[in-house]
């Protein structure tokens, strides 16, 4: 494994450029550190998307972190890793939205968003500058339908029916595979989202959830229940 | 070259405008639609150019939407119309001013508010308003017959009655009268509730 200040071997002195192995250490710590966020799922169907984040439990008096986020009517998001890292890319994609409508007149489409903020990430791979910590899943619908895309901090983004990110995300998402339908409901999905966090984190979690449908063009955030 | 007037009320605001559009001495447009709804809360009223009166109307649509989604509540007419207020300062002092001038209506939880926002960047609170070639003629019309505590039906007569009188004298106006009534909110959740 590549390690930063180490004897001089490839490129330890350069840890903003390709080690050893062909990798980028900065963007595999960033990576590491997603890896340690709240565990967060997305699930999609032709009629709807879900997504849904845990909520770390915080000091008595201390209210959680918001964790689903409304980006324009039509487009949600959630993410995982550092939440200040989260929130600023939260707010990247709530700039770019409003621009494309400034610039176009029409809501922004989900994959030109999330190309956007892939492009926005790749950035911060190339220099010597620390990656964003954070993966984020994005919903909304447009003319070519629900839309679900996960990005992440390389710039890597992907359109799919069902993505996890942050802790356990692996068991999280063998879950969401193994009862994944099509023709899933909403109470299902909502269940199914549940119990992929539950069985991932061992306990009844704390979960806040967005949804967009194909019949509504808004996304809204779901009721927080305990 | 325009009528526009303003009018606030108990009930909300009115606005109201001719429809022509001048190029020189001649009628570009008889069909000008000069009352923009921002959203079902804010609407201007444009008077000067309207490429710039456009465009300040898509920034301040970006901005406020931006702003209540970072915040999580609306924003007030009166924040509006600053922020129209502070572009149009920054345009002025590096020499490209916007050319217009607008009537800033709308409702928030206090009521309704007309502001007027200039090519210099002030913003003035009123009761009534009016702006463009016409807003002589319209200004005699509304001084008046304009009073306190009207209902938003009297004030879309008053509005239509000073947009026409200009209309009739003043030749940068005219080819039909565009009204738009924006009720305060208590009025709209009454309405949804029944």
């Amino acid at each position: 494994m590549a390690d930063i200040g180490s004897s001089g071997v490839g490129n330890s002195r350069y840890p903003y450029y390709y080690g050893p192995e062909g990798r980028l250490l900065l963007v595999d710590s960033a990576l590491e550190a997603v890896g340690r966020g709240s565990t967060t799922v997305g699930i999609k169907t032709s009629t709807f998307a879900l997504i849904s984040s845990h909520i770390k439990p915080t000091k008595p008096l201390v209210e959680p972190s918001e964790k689903i986020f409304a980006i324009d009517r039509h487009v949600g998001a959630t993410g995982s890793g550092y939440i200040g890292d989260i929130l600023q890319l939260i707010d990247e994609m709530r700039i770019a939205a409003q621009k494309y409508r400034f610039t176009y007149d029409s809501p922004i489409d989900i994959k030109s968003l999330a190309r956007q903020l892939s492009s926005y990430l790749h950035d911060f791979t190339i220099y010597a500058v620390r990656p964003q910590a954070a993966s984020i899943i994005i919903t909304g619908l447009d003319p070519a339908g629900v839309q679900l895309y996960q990005v992440d901090p390389s710039g890597t983004y992907f359109s799919g029916s069902g993505f996890a990110i942050g802790q356990y995300s692996d068991t999280a998402i063998d879950t969401i595979q193994k009862e994944f339908t099509e023709d899933l409901t909403i109470a299902q999905a909502v269940q199914l989202s549940d119990r992929a966090i539950e069985k991932a984190l061992g306990e009844k979690p704390l979960v806040e959830r967005g949804l967009v449908t194909a019949k509504d063009a808004t996304f809204k955030k779901m009721a927080v229940d305990s | 070259m325009t009528t526009i007037v303003g009018i606030r009320t108990k009930e909300g605001v009115v606005l109201g405008s001719d429809r022509r559009a001048s190029k020189g001495f001649f009628i570009g447009s008889k069909i000008t639609q000069k009352i923009t709804k921002i959203d079902d809360t804010l609407a201007v009223a444009i008077a000067g150019q309207l490429s710039d009166a456009d465009y300040m109307v898509k920034l301040v649509k970006a901005e406020r939407n931006l702003i209540e989604l970072r915040r999580g509540f609306s924003v007030t007419v009166k924040e509006s119309a600053r922020l129209i207020a502070n572009q149009a300062y920054t345009g002025l002092k590096n020499y490209q001013p916007y050319f217009i001038e607008l009537l800033v209506g709308g409702v928030d939880q206090e009521g309704g508010h007309i502001f007027v926002a200039d090519m210099s960047g002030a913003i003035t609170d009123e009761e009534f308003a009016s702006s463009g070639s016409g807003s002589p003629i319209a200004y005699g019309v509304l001084e008046s017959i304009f009073h306190k505590d009207m209902t938003n039906e009297q004030a879309k007569e008053i509005a239509t009655k000073a947009v026409a009188a200009a209309m009739e004298r003043d030749p940068g106006s005219g080819n039909g009268i565009d009204v738009l009534t924006i009720p305060n909110l208590s009025l709209v959740v009454k309405e949804r509730r029944r």
